[in-house]
């Protein structure tokens, strides 16, 4: 457990810096983690990425495949790692309130 | 932390009766203090502090086994600085052995005497696993392998649907519908391996490596049901479950008749299978097991793809991975590759068995536990890249390959981390290509 400190509000993260509660996360929480990453000014793409991420995973209780995430949201896979440097799991993931995903990530 | 019991120290030190042969009783009976492994330790070098000395992985092991296993240990311990395994033991064999260490190797290289300090910590990593204190985070990939087939727990389904994407993505690619990549299919000659990330959230390195199958005019098939070429439990030490693991591999193999069982771009999933595999399953491979470096290099080597250095301009430096290079003395083929595949290759320093580890090894990218010091110890990485001055970094490795995209991101080195694969790919010179530019 540690803790997150981004523009003043604090946040219980794992070591890795994910929410310990995903149920804590909103829009606002989105755009601090994504801050926190580098991603200033989250665009309509960033967003429809962290929505698709988010739905998957209260729907079915884990991320999506990185297919999944470009096909419903139409943008190309090259471009999803320029969106997010870090990549879907570190990057899209941690903004969308997801527990770390298991693996090599 | 859960309390020790009697029932679990009995465990525990079962491992170490298991081990007990004339291996053991070297390693444990030969370090000199010299102190030479200290410098060679990623972590000791960032924090020069006697906790992160390499001999201290050994001596704690060594201690135990002198408490319960040697005469004097036995009756005199406080002469021989024998320790009883009890929590304030077990704590700090927790954070040297899980929490300190990439299993890198680079102490073993520099260890005056010869010690394998690794297999000491693998020991050690074996005991704490039996007695149940493997960090969860590292325990829960492992149980995702088990429960599931592949350490992400991706379904079937799921898998399917991403390589068929592909399919599609590389037909357009190559442009010919012929380009397939093939599953489940038996009788090929290659079975290739991935590892989970790559069909979860990074499958360049899959469109490359099926492109240059395509190039080569490969027999070859992917397994729906056992493709994973990572084993984390050669991590948490737990024996049984590694060899589960291992021995699921070398089951699919003989279901699809496949003659050569290719491994991804994975330092430990090679180490664990194709050296380590044959000891903890007690038998030898009746197929041949190699790397895609390998495979790769031969068929640069055989001209059964052709590759333009001139299209990788970049410079590029070579990441190399702790368990394929320095353990594993896959060494000379990975610079073959670059060699030929791109225009401007520099070496970064120290390299080849001598290099430092990304930071990421020896499961501790799975451990959130650990992650500060993972990404302090990252930062001497991220100065040897930036006085390579190269803007793209390859290595054969998925796992480095994570750890060096954070370490991008935090140490903004602004550089790209790829595979062989995908170096390989951007390089190779098609048959149409060829007729167009004859043309």
């Amino acid at each position: 457990m540690a803790i997150l400190e981004i523009e003043g509000r604090k946040f219980d993260v794992d070591g890795d810096g994910f929410l310990s509660d995903p149920y804590i996360w909103d829009d606002d929480v989105a755009s601090l983690i994504a801050k926190s990453d580098g991603i200033d000014s989250m665009n309509e793409k960033h967003w429809s990425i962290v929505n698709i991420i988010r739905k998957h995973w209260e729907e079915k209780g884990m991320a999506p495949m990185v297919r999944t995430i470009c096909q419903e949201s139409g943008i190309r896979l090259r471009e999803i790692y320029e969106l997010f440097p870090l990549g879907p799991a570190r990057g899209a993931c941690r903004v969308a309130g997801l527990p770390k995903p298991d693996g090599c990530v | 932390m859960e309390k020790l019991t009697d029932e679990k120290i009995q465990k525990g030190l079962e491992v170490l009766r298991r081990e007990v042969g004339s291996k053991l009783l070297t390693h444990v009976n030969s370090c000199v203090h010299c102190g030479l492994c200290a410098e060679s330790c990623v972590y000791y070098n960032v924090e020069p502090n006697e906790h992160f000395v390499p001999a201290k992985k050994v001596d704690i092991v060594s201690s135990v086994y002198r408490r319960y296993y040697s005469t004097t240990g036995k009756f005199i311990p406080w002469l021989t600085g024998a320790r009883k395994l009890d929590d304030a033991t077990i704590e700090e064999m927790v954070d040297l052995l899980y929490g300190s260490c990439t299993m890198c190797g680079r102490c073993n290289k520099h260890c005056s005497v010869g010690v394998d300090i690794e297999y000491l910590v693998r020991t050690g990593r074996a005991m704490l696993a039996e007695m149940g204190y493997v960090p969860e985070t590292l325990q829960k990939t492992v149980d995702a392998a088990i429960n599931t087939g592949n350490n992400m727990g991706i379904s079937t389904e799921d898998f399917v649907d991403t390589l068929k994407w592909l399919e599609e993505e590389l037909q357009f690619e190559v442009e010919d519908d012929n380009a397939i990549i093939p599953l489940d299919e038996k009788g090929k000659d290659i079975m290739y391996t991935l590892n989970p990330r790559e069909p979860k959230f990074f499958p360049l390195s899959i469109s490359a490596m099926a492109k240059v199958f395509y190039a080569a005019g490969e027999s070859w098939t992917l397994s729906t049901k056992m493709y994973d070429v990572t084993n984390y439990a050669y991590f948490s030490g737990n024996l049984e479950e590694g060899q589960l693991i291992a021995q699921r591999m070398v089951d699919e193999m003989k279901s699809l008749k496949a003659n050569r069982c290719i491994l991804a771009e994975c330092g430990h999933g090679t180490r664990s299978f194709r050296w380590e595999a044959p000891n903890y399953l007690e038998q030898g491979f009746s197929f041949e097991v190699e790397t895609s470096v390998e495979l790769l290099a031969e068929y640069i080597r055989e001209g059964r793809i052709k590759v333009d250095p001139e299209k990788n301009q970049e410079i590029v430096t070579l990441h190399d991975p702790c368990n394929l290079t320095r353990s594993g003395g896959i060494l000379e083929e990975q610079r073959y590759i670059l060699s030929k595949c791109v225009k401007n290759f520099v070496e970064m320093t120290p390299k080849g068995t001598d290099n430092l580890c990304c930071g990421g090894g020896g499961g501790q990218l799975s451990m959130s536990e650990y992650n500060e010091r993972r990404m302090r110890i990252s930062g001497l990485k991220a100065d040897q890249i930036r006085k390579t001055e190269a803007s793209v970094v390859a290595t054969p490795c998925h796992n480095c390959v994570d750890q060096l995209i954070q370490t991008n991101a935090a140490y903004k080195l602004n550089v790209k981390i790829k595979t062989l694969a995908e170096i390989v790919a951007d390089a190779i010179v098609l048959d149409n290509e060829n007729e167009e530019n004859i043309s």
